[in-house]
């Protein structure tokens, strides 16, 4: 009885010594490894701004989504033709990143219009990317 | 009673050890401040150096990886020229696979020119630098190469929500030996490399988005720092050449 009581009481605490200790060694070996192994990951929300390349970085996500875009489109055998070899007016206002193939370009009061598929195209800079977007010339 | 004792004794011991683990606990926590203040005044000194000048040139080559649909991972690069000329004069050139403009800003407009495409686009805008940047970004959606090192409150921006600042240790950039340091915010690190002697200018740049499991990031390398570059006003007014047609912003 008497030992089974000592034994206890020296498991119990060398038990509660290591709960103690295991933080304290982690926090001594690896000072910064809750940051730099992003333990505090949350939703992140790109295009914070955090500095100087941030602004950068905006500017070339929207360059990469392009140059994304623009290699998924080279892939053979596309799943659907684009929408304007469809012929079928787009609704005005539509933005596109690349003129449909063929298109013939009219000058209308001082714009450059461009007609393919059954639309009317203008170039526009939507933030630093030029795009092009339907609409009716006047 | 002697038994009475000893069980005493040793709970009492046990409960001393653990008084004892969790006071050095504290204090060792205590000891290593997640915001060590030696990090935290190397970025200030580069804001405020950065902030005081009256003119400034810099190249950048910025490297942003992607991620491709099928999973491949790709560099996107992108090099840029910038001149500032305080208070109210700007002018930016981005080159790359993907982007060919120059920005023009002369205190009183603002142009995109896109010389590969031959367009370009014009806007009023605000009689200083920062309230340009602020109605190019907010009006335009427009973003200015190296934009946030012209705002005077740069410090505090960048401080924002930080919750880990430490010198890494040095390395050297370009040739120029630097601090390098991490800060870490929710869903952003990054990484700033800073002179450690002379002009305190800042030689690289890096942010990670680890808000994502790809933990991708955007590299910016400076090199040819000039803070007394001599410009004629002229650089910063766009004149169009032959052939060039004007397009509009699409408003926001």
């Amino acid at each position: 009885m008497k030992s089974i009581d000592k034994i206890a009481v020296l498991t119990i605490t060398l038990v509660f010594m290591l709960i103690a200790d295991v933080p304290i060694l982690l926090e001594q070996l690896v000072p910064e490894a809750h940051a730099i192994f992003g333990v505090r990951r949350r939703a992140a929300r790109r295009g914070v701004i955090v500095g100087y390349s941030m602004g950068e970085a905006a500017a070339t996500s929207a360059a990469a989504n392009q140059a994304a875009t623009q290699k998924q489109a080279a892939a053979p055998a596309p799943a659907s033709p684009p929408p304007a070899a469809t012929g079928k007016p787009l609704p005005l206002g539509t933005v596109v990143t690349a003129l449909p193939a063929g298109c013939t370009s009219t000058p209308v009061g001082g714009v450059e219009y461009y007609y393919c598929g059954g639309n009317f195209y203008r170039a526009v800079f939507q933030g630093n990317s030029l795009v092009y977007v339907t609409a009716q010339p006047k | 009673m002697s038994k009475f004792n000893f069980r005493l004794s040793t709970v009492l011991f046990a409960l001393g050890v653990l008084v004892l683990a969790a006071t050095v606990s504290t204090e060792v926590r205590a000891q290593t401040p997640a915001v060590d203040p030696a990090a935290t005044q190397i970025l200030k000194r580069m804001t405020d150096y950065l902030g005081g000048l009256q003119k400034f040139s810099v190249h950048t080559q910025n490297t942003l990886e992607d991620e491709l649909d099928s999973g491949h991972r790709i560099d996107i690069d992108v090099s840029a020229s910038v001149i500032v000329s305080r208070p109210n004069k700007l002018s930016a050139e981005r080159k790359g696979d993907l982007i060919d403009q120059i920005f023009y800003y002369n205190g009183k407009t603002l142009t995109l020119y896109n010389p590969s495409d031959k367009v370009y686009a014009t806007e009023p805008a605000p009689g200083k630098i920062e309230e340009m940047l602020d109605f190019a970004r907010e009006s335009l959606g427009l973003t200015v190469p190296v934009a946030d090192l012209v705002y005077s409150n740069a410090f505090p921006l960048l401080m924002q929500e930080v919750t880990l600042a430490v010198v890494v240790g040095k390395a050297v950039i370009g040739g120029v030996k630097c601090d390098h340091l991490l800060f870490s915010r929710p869903g952003v690190d990054f990484q700033v490399w800073v002179a450690d002697g002379g002009q305190p200018l800042p030689y690289k740049y890096v942010v990670t988005d680890t808000g994502t499991p790809a933990r991708l990031s955007i590299t910016t390398v400076m090199s040819d720092w000039n803070v007394k570059p001599s410009v004629p006003d002229t650089r910063f007014t766009f004149v169009p050449p032959q052939g060039v047609k004007q397009i509009a912003f699409m408003p926001l």
